[in-house]
């Protein structure tokens, strides 16, 4: 029956809706870079959402679980073995995602017999200088964006622009800044995010009657302190600073503790 | 078994060592004096820095301790491009491991990936062509104690309890090591991290004053062995310009 172009678009098309209905429970990942190298911050229920794929690469993805634990292995195979056969530098996240995982994700998307990739991924390369790190992200069709300076995931297109126009304005210099931007960043998502739920998945209803989200800090903040009953607060960094090849740490408890913005360090408790 | 990464290159088509004969009058480059001590605070890992093929030196300047995590070291004597391959090969098993299954790989757990490299290198060390001895030493965080191991050609792995020494200059400094940790002031595991050092300055030079492939220092050049550390902290290298201070204050005035 999909033999017609028409019945084949409009399959494609529902498929789209499908997809797009997954994420609007998941939690948003946001990307930051600073002088000390790259955040990556999400809020989780138990499973981890943040990995490292090689010595420069962080991945972050929202999401079904089992698809996601796919590519990162698919990454992480492909990573390796490359730089193992030629070296570290050439494992670089654009050559991943553009000749790796997205012609995979595409195929799975566009063959309508089978099951697609439920995943939104988010790659973060730290560069050899400051200022050269970069984002990669793909979602389920295989379209990927490079950024640079910050980066989100988040269930609509419509939400993500939200949390660029907050993102923007904002400079970041020390990491205490990264943690903070992030977690007000993913607070504007996460709200936009249940709201475009709330009012039946219309995206132009996203934003509410006053056309403008919500970006007061107080506002953000009791929203994360919310959240925090149900889910906690997940970091990890790409640090300049560590001693050898692999640049990937994640940030525990006590480190988040001096890092958090001070109403929400007493709530980590 | 997920995250097998030697298994990951094997299935990709990788053969590790090419078993081969030695060409007739062919010098294969060899590698020389490297030992392992175990100190006050962890394990002391050195070695030379001359490689040779026969009666020529091919380099003056080859690092043979090998750090393969930020817990665990390498030190190799013998063909050094097995055991270069073999240091990469460990190096991205040990990330991959701590990568795909978010857990560190366990101590025991990297001692058994080098046997299985050096059980498959076989055919090629018994036909000359890639024999390599190594020693690995690591920080075992799950005993809490820095280890040295040392291994023979086909594979098989020794625990060192004090002390290890590889390559064509260690049987010279293997008597002085049991000499000096039985009836010397101190045993080698009370000695400070100094006293460490001096004491590897000391028996490389000897290996180098009696084995003609192990190269010695050479001060003209600011040529010093490699010494790491390994601690609860990790490895660190001791500089050059502190081995030197050493050296001159402890070791180079009895030549």
């Amino acid at each position: 029956m999909y033999e017609e172009p028409y019945r084949w678009v409009e399959a494609v098309g529902n498929r789209r809706q499908y997809l797009d209905a997954q994420f609007a429970q998941g939690s948003p990942v946001v990307g930051v870079a600073c002088e000390q190298g790259i955040l990556l911050m999400t809020m989780s229920k138990g499973t981890p959402k943040l990995y490292e794929i090689y010595d420069r690469l962080a991945f972050g993805g929202m999401g079904h679980p089992a698809d996601l634990e796919k590519l990162r292995f698919t990454l992480l195979e492909m990573a390796h073995v490359e730089g193992f056969n030629r070296s570290a530098s050439d494992v670089t996240g654009s050559r991943l995602v553009k000749y790796g995982i997205a012609p995979v994700v595409k195929q799975a998307f566009e063959e309508v017999f089978k099951a697609p990739f439920i995943v939104k991924i988010m790659l973060a390369e730290l560069s050899q200088k400051v200022g050269k790190d970069g984002f990669l992200t793909i979602t389920y069709d295989g379209v990927f964006e490079e950024k640079s300076r910050y980066a989100v995931l988040a269930a609509s297109a419509s939400v993500e622009q939200q949390m660029m126009e907050y993102l923007r304005p904002q400079s970041c210099v020390s990491l205490k800044d990264a943690v903070d931007l992030a977690i007000h960043t993913w607070a504007v998502g996460d709200r936009a995010q249940r709201h475009t739920d709330e009012t039946g998945g219309d995206p132009k209803d996203a934003r509410g009657s006053s056309d403008q989200p919500v970006t007061d800090s107080p506002t953000l903040m009791t929203h994360v302190r919310q959240c925090m009953q149900e889910k906690s607060i997940e970091c990890a960094l790409l640090d300049r600073h560590v001693p050898g090849t692999s640049k990937y740490r994640t940030l525990g408890a006590g480190e988040l503790e001096t890092l958090l913005p001070k109403d929400l360090s007493s709530a980590l408790t | 078994m997920q995250g097998d990464f030697y298994q990951l290159l094997k299935d990709q088509g990788y053969v590790l060592g090419m078993p081969g004969q030695a060409g007739v009058g062919q010098t294969l480059t060899t590698a020389t004096t490297i030992l392992a001590f175990k100190y006050r605070h962890g394990v002391l890992v050195a070695g030379d820095r001359r490689a040779t093929a026969g009666n020529m030196v091919m380099y003056d300047r080859t690092d043979k301790v090998l750090e393969i995590d930020r817990h665990s070291v390498m030190a190799i004597a013998g063909v050094p491009a097995t055991a270069y391959e073999m240091v990469r090969i460990l190096e991205h098993s040990f990330k991959y491991y701590r990568r795909t299954q978010l857990q560190e790989l366990s101590f025991e757990g990297k001692l058994r990936a080098l046997s299985k490299l050096l059980k498959e290198n076989v055919p090629a060390a018994l036909a000359g062509t890639g024999a390599v001895v190594p020693i690995f030493a690591g920080y075992d965080a799950e005993q809490e104690a820095a280890k040295i191991y040392f291994y023979d050609i086909l594979g098989a792995e020794f625990e060192g309890a004090e002390y290890a020494v590889s390559g064509s200059g260690s049987p010279t400094i293997r008597g002085i090591l049991h000499y000096v940790n039985t009836w010397g002031e101190q045993p080698l595991s009370a000695m400070s991290e100094e006293q460490a050092a001096v004491q590897a300055l000391r028996l490389l030079t000897c290996a180098a004053e009696f084995d003609s492939a192990t190269g010695g220092v050479n001060r003209e050049a600011g040529l010093y062995p490699v010494v790491k550390l390994i601690t609860s902290d990790g490895v660190t290298a001791m500089s050059d310009p502190h081995l030197r201070s050493l050296f001159e204050s402890n070791v180079s005035k009895g030549l």
